[in-house]
């Protein structure tokens, strides 16, 4: 591993911890806390973007503990974003957002045994309370566990992937060509 | 017993076993049991750094849980989370960070592990303040987040593409400082000040994972 690529990692994951003061600043129902990963990955590879999913749960643990058992999401990030930068959907919004919406569909699906078994379906406020949404409307308890997962997941990986391929494309071409698979995930390689 | 003049390896031993053992024993009791040993080893670290935070961090989780689930079910699992959630607040109020490079270091693993966890808490204050900046320079550019979905979505990209974009910047600035300090994979670094690990620990961390194991073992039989 590069001393870049070294680097790169806490950085990526602080952007992933950092960016809820962005979220808060717009008042929107979105986490971006997978931002770093997907990046990191489109940058450098898959075991970049594992090592940062793996680094922002640890770290997000510390702030809130019932992080941890959702580390596996992101490692499933990681190798959906690797997949996705080998196919350069990150080269316009057009491919970028329905590849984020492909990931909220897998990201709830893994998210959901996990946030059910676990933690009974009480993760966050705002999923408990989609949760709780989807058991009035007369759900099982673990299809009202997906509706919750599946409704915050669903848009905000698409705005994540949005966002990515935004900073991807900004990046000038001489620093973006110092990161291994950044010219490759935008289809410019 | 605050927990601050113990091993690295010794705090995170007790903040992983006492989760392990709220979900492998029977509950509620020994949920019960062992959020009791989470909550006191929280107060030692005083009521503002370890007990409201446990506290409060837990109580939306218990209002939840009554919110879709029965009374037994409720406590099983509350009991279980707040054991969790009072377990890692210990930890975080607990573990200084550059004990546990130093303590890495001693025993000769990879630094990396160590730097990369060290060097995103520190990084993460740091990106929140200049996120803090960037919403506020925006905002005295006119910026407006509010109104529509599509206006709220522009201001988002307006405020977390510089953030993205700066913290990329400091990557090199990063890699040149760790390139200076000699950070290179392979390289056996000499602790400056490795925390004192006695055997009687090395002893209470083995007797946590055999505690762990053992209760598994009954749970299965």
């Amino acid at each position: 591993m590069s001393i870049r690529v070294l680097a790169l990692i806490p950085v990526a994951a602080a952007i992933s911890l950092a960016l809820s003061a962005a979220v808060d600043a717009v008042a929107l129902p979105l986490f971006l806390d997978t931002t770093g990963t997907i990046l990191a990955t489109a940058l450098a590879g898959p075991g970049v973007g594992i090592a940062t999913g793996v680094v922002t749960s640890a770290v997000n643990t510390l702030r809130n503990p019932t992080f941890w058992p959702f580390v596996v999401v992101q490692i499933i990030v990681a190798l959906y974003a690797w997949a996705a930068a080998r196919a350069g959907l990150f080269r316009s919004f057009r491919t970028a957002v329905p590849a984020g919406l492909g990931l909220g569909v897998i990201a709830s699906v893994t998210s959901t045994p996990i946030s059910y078994l676990v933690f009974g379906c009480t993760t966050t406020g705002g999923i408990a309370l989609t949760t709780a949404l989807g058991k009035a409307l007369g759900l099982p308890p673990l299809g009202a566990c997906f509706f919750g997962s599946f409704v915050s997941d669903f848009g905000d990986k698409a705005v994540t992937f949005a966002l990515v391929t935004s900073v991807l494309h900004a990046l000038p071409r001489r620093t973006a060509a110092r990161f291994p698979w950044a010219l490759r995930a935008i289809g410019a390689a | 017993m605050t927990g601050r003049r113990l091993h690295p390896f010794t705090l995170l031993a007790i903040a992983g076993a006492l989760p392990a053992l709220a979900w492998i024993l029977p509950a509620p009791a020994g949920g019960a049991c062992t959020a009791a040993v989470a909550l006191v080893l929280t107060a030692s670290r005083g009521l503002r750094r370890g007990l409201w935070p446990a506290v409060l961090t837990a109580a939306p989780f218990w209002v939840f849980l009554r919110l879709l689930h029965d009374v037994p079910t409720t406590i099983a699992i509350g009991l279980r989370i707040t054991t969790m959630v009072a377990s890692f607040v210990w930890l975080a109020a607990t573990l200084a960070p550059d004990r546990l490079v130093e303590a890495t270091v001693a025993r000769g693993w990879s630094v990396t592990a160590a730097y990369l966890f060290a060097a995103t808490i520190t990084a993460v204050p740091m990106l929140r303040g200049r996120a803090r900046r960037i919403v506020e320079a925006q905002r005295c550019r006119g910026l407006s987040p509010r109104g529509s979905l599509g206006n709220r979505l522009r201001a988002l990209r307006a405020l977390a593409l510089p953030l993205v974009l700066s913290a990329l910047h400091d990557v090199d600035e990063r890699a040149l400082a760790l390139e200076t300090r000699g950070m290179v994979s392979g390289a056996r670094r000499t602790p400056l000040a490795p925390p004192p690990d006695s055997a009687v620990e090395r002893a209470a961390r083995w007797a946590l994972l055999v505690a762990c194991v053992a209760a598994l073992i009954w749970r299965l039989k």
